[in-house]
């Protein structure tokens, strides 16, 4: 039998030799066609890009430090690492130049902010914020918040216009370090928007600040987004 | 979890750089480590696992074809097939909860309860089929699973299950259609 030219079947028996399922005789004159075969090779792949997410179906664990420490031995690792590898590294390394860009925005707000307080009041004592910077998926800074403690306000300022559908809102979430979330109000989407901050809303409590695209309104339960989440970032005191 | 961040890793890794490998472990290993961990239940087995796919990692990320496959997909290919290796090698049967089996970001996504910490530690690819497999019903979806996470054939999921073979090959070879169209229509998207 020959399935080079049975799509239908292919595609069968490729996703339960991926699944596992596919046994004995089956799967050994099914390894075959793949040696010889291309195309069904590509239908394996696929099925495998399709199923063995699955696996992050599974609760996560954290591994003892000696798997670590013996792959550092077994590999020798530590001979290997040349003195560049840390710069190659952290040339290389997106969340460092996120965090940069995230750093230098934070400094930029601090230099603005000790400049006003300067021109409005010299004698203010030195007040602690936070800002976030958040991203979305392609690590684009969308918008910037910031934390007013003293009079408990969030400045959302949207630095990169978003196109919002008309029947659907943009929300902000304060995100637990426990995964609870609390809606922080609705946001637009452009220009500048003040929201009240909740007291102890700090970094401790609130690791991450989300945005999520919900119906027009909101999701209507303060405690539970109902939509994707947009764009997020880390809130931190500065 | 970003794509495009672990792909800078495996091609640090390519080059023998170990400070892309460790950052890769550390971004990693807990998923790596679960998914083994729910295979083989000895912690032990499962470091045993994780370890030897490591090195398997670091051996092979030259030859990872970025285009071929996520690189999640690619190591967890690696784990698998590692964490059946051993079950054979051992030859003993592992105790598997089919009544408890906790496929917890599927019910989640089902009740709309994912949190916003278990969708950020995601991949999109992990998202989608958890979206896709909340629409199958339970039990064909439990089938499902327990052959991934348990390399079960046909007749020993009927047999975890109670139920005959046929309706178990039926349930799981619709499940498998069903999943090609949902995902297939989500990539349109």
């Amino acid at each position: 039998m020959n399935i080079q030219n049975k799509p239908n079947l292919q595609q069968k028996l490729a996703a339960e030799y991926v699944l596992g399922t596919l046994r004995g005789g089956a799967r050994r004159r099914f390894e075959g066609w793949l040696n010889r075969d291309a195309q069904l090779q590509q239908v394996v792949r696929q099925w495998e890009g399709n199923l063995l997410p699955m696996a992050e179906f599974a609760k996560t664990a954290q591994p003892a430090t000696s798997v670590w420490q013996s792959l550092e031995k077994r590999l020798g690792l530590n001979q290997s690492a040349d003195r560049w590898a840390f710069w190659r590294n952290l040339r290389e390394d997106l969340a460092f130049w996120r965090g940069l860009g995230m750093f230098s925005t934070a400094m930029a707000l601090v230099m603005v902010s000790v400049l006003l307080s300067k021109q409005v009041d010299q004698s203010l004592p030195p007040t602690n914020s936070y800002v976030a910077t958040l991203s979305n998926d392609k690590a684009e800074p969308i918008a910037v918040i910031t934390g007013d403690i003293k009079h408990k306000q969030l400045i959302v300022h949207i630095v990169k216009a978003q196109n919002i559908a008309a029947d659907k809102s943009l929300e902000l979430w304060a995100v637990s370090k426990a995964g609870t979330v609390k809606s922080l109000g609705l946001v637009a989407d452009n220009g500048n928007i003040t929201l009240p901050m909740p007291d102890n809303m700090n970094s401790d409590n609130v690791p991450l600040l989300a945005v999520t695209l919900e119906p027009k309104g909101g999701s209507g339960n303060p405690e539970k987004p109902t939509g994707p989440i947009v764009f997020k970032g880390n809130w931190l005191l500065i | 979890m970003d794509a495009g961040q672990l792909h800078i890793w495996l091609a640090g890794v390519a080059r023998k750089d170990a400070i892309a490998f460790r950052s890769l472990y550390d971004a990693t290993s807990p998923k790596l480590f679960g998914f083994a961990l729910r295979i083989l239940v000895k912690c032990e087995l499962a470091e045993e696992v994780l370890q030897e796919s490591f090195v398997n990692i670091w051996n092979n990320a030259a030859s990872y074809q970025a285009s071929l496959a996520a690189p999640m997909t690619w190591m967890t290919t690696i784990v698998r097939n590692r964490a059946f290796d051993l079950l054979r090698r051992l030859d003993h049967d592992v105790e598997i909860d089919a009544d408890n089996f906790d496929m917890d970001v599927v019910h989640a996504l089902e009740s709309g309860d994912l949190t916003p910490i278990q969708s950020l530690e995601m991949t999109q690819d992990a998202k989608a089929l958890a979206s896709c497999m909340s629409r199958l019903e339970g039990l064909h979806r439990q089938a499902m699973a327990l052959a991934f996470f348990h390399n079960l054939s046909h007749s020993e999921v009927a047999e975890q299950m109670k139920l005959p073979m046929g309706t178990v090959k039926t349930w799981i070879r619709r499940g498998l259609d069903k999943l090609r169209t949902c995902l297939g229509k989500m990539e349109m998207v």
